[in-house]
């Protein structure tokens, strides 16, 4: 991603020619290629392997918040006396 | 190989309604927790999995429509709908706060004094910062503008300079505003004054952070060629919400910081 912002100054700045040494090149039909693939994979898995980790993350984030508030509000609703 | 024989789209499960729901009841749930035993715990985890979550849910909805061609013209028409219709319940949202505040200045109690402002409260120069604002955040409309004429012309450069301008224009608002809030004699805490310019103002610039957020991602996405000259929704619902934060803030503008003056 911020390699998008510096070719955003190289974009904004300069003109195409011969001697532009990072024009970023057009990768959309390349990942049209990639997500029309017939593999029956999901839209929110079929980018790669990083879609997996990055959904494993968020449901483990989930399923744990999940059980943390029930626990939290268990112990909110019951209060234990001070003894 | 099946194929579909209309132009809708019939998404694949996904799993981000959950994780957003669950995000929804970490957060206020964590409010709660946060109010009474002082822990931030369960808040902050609920914003993560909100972070996450709108990442991925926008991520899968970049991919359907720009790279496997959902996006069909009767599905840009629902997209269109859809948009109009939450920028019409930010318009109540904000509708309701204007409410409170001609509740509160156009019968002013007793208790204030009978006067607005009321007794005691110095209201900011209208003609100071916040002309400043009013003209920043018309600029950056005609800026967005220029934007839509440039996509639509293909004018590539020309669209990256022209976003990249309203975006800073949007961050400039964002910095003067604060040095505002920073620099000013009155709080949230100064009777129905305060609350009612903080918490109209306070969610103002938050649309306005969340509309400077919503065009960068317009702007990386210009970038990368997303956009065609035909059909750049995306580009264009930003763009509209850019002009309901820009016209939020001339009602703002008239009714707190003039008339209210």
């Amino acid at each position: 991603m911020f390699r998008h912002f510096l070719t955003l100054q190289q974009v904004s700045r300069r003109q195409i020619s011969s001697t532009v040494r990072r024009q970023l090149v057009n990768k959309v039909p390349d990942k049209q290629k990639l997500f029309q693939e017939a593999n029956g994979m999901p839209v929110h898995l079929k980018g790669g392997v990083s879609d997996a980790v990055l959904y494993r993350a968020t449901m483990g984030l989930t399923v744990l918040g999940t059980a943390y508030v029930i626990y939290e509000l268990v112990k909110a609703a019951l209060p234990q006396k001070k003894g | 190989m099946a194929h579909q024989a209309h132009a809708y789209h019939m998404v694949d499960p996904s799993p981000w309604p959950l994780t957003g729901a669950i995000a929804a009841l970490l957060m206020t749930s964590g409010l709660a927790v946060w109010f009474h035993f002082h822990s931030t715990t369960l808040m902050t985890l609920g914003l993560i999995l909100l972070l996450l979550t709108m990442h991925q849910w926008w991520r899968d909805i970049i991919r359907e429509g720009t790279f496997q061609g959902h996006h069909t013209p009767p599905v840009q028409k629902g997209l269109r709908y859809g948009m109009i219709l939450f920028i019409t319940s930010e318009v109540f949202f904000f509708l309701g706060f204007f409410w409170a505040f001609y509740h509160s200045s156009l019968a002013p109690t007793p208790e204030l004094g009978g006067c607005w402002p009321p007794t005691g409260i110095t209201p900011l120069d209208p003609f100071e910062v916040p002309l400043l604002n009013t003209a920043v955040l018309l600029a950056s409309g005609v800026t967005v503008t220029w934007t839509h004429h440039s996509i639509m012309e293909g004018e590539r450069k020309q669209a990256i300079q022209s976003l990249t301008l309203t975006i800073l224009l949007g961050l400039y608002f964002t910095a003067l505003q604060a040095m505002e809030y920073y620099e000013a004699p009155f709080t949230i805490a100064d009777g129905v004054y305060g609350s009612t310019f903080f918490v109209a103002t306070g969610f103002h610039g938050l649309h306005v952070i969340i509309g400077s957020t919503f065009l960068a991602v317009c702007l990386l996405r210009q970038i990368q060629y997303h956009f065609t000259s035909e059909h750049h929704f995306g580009f264009e619902a930003a763009a509209w919400y850019w002009h309901f934060v820009d016209v939020v803030w001339l009602f703002l503008y008239v009714s707190i910081y003039w008339w209210g003056s």
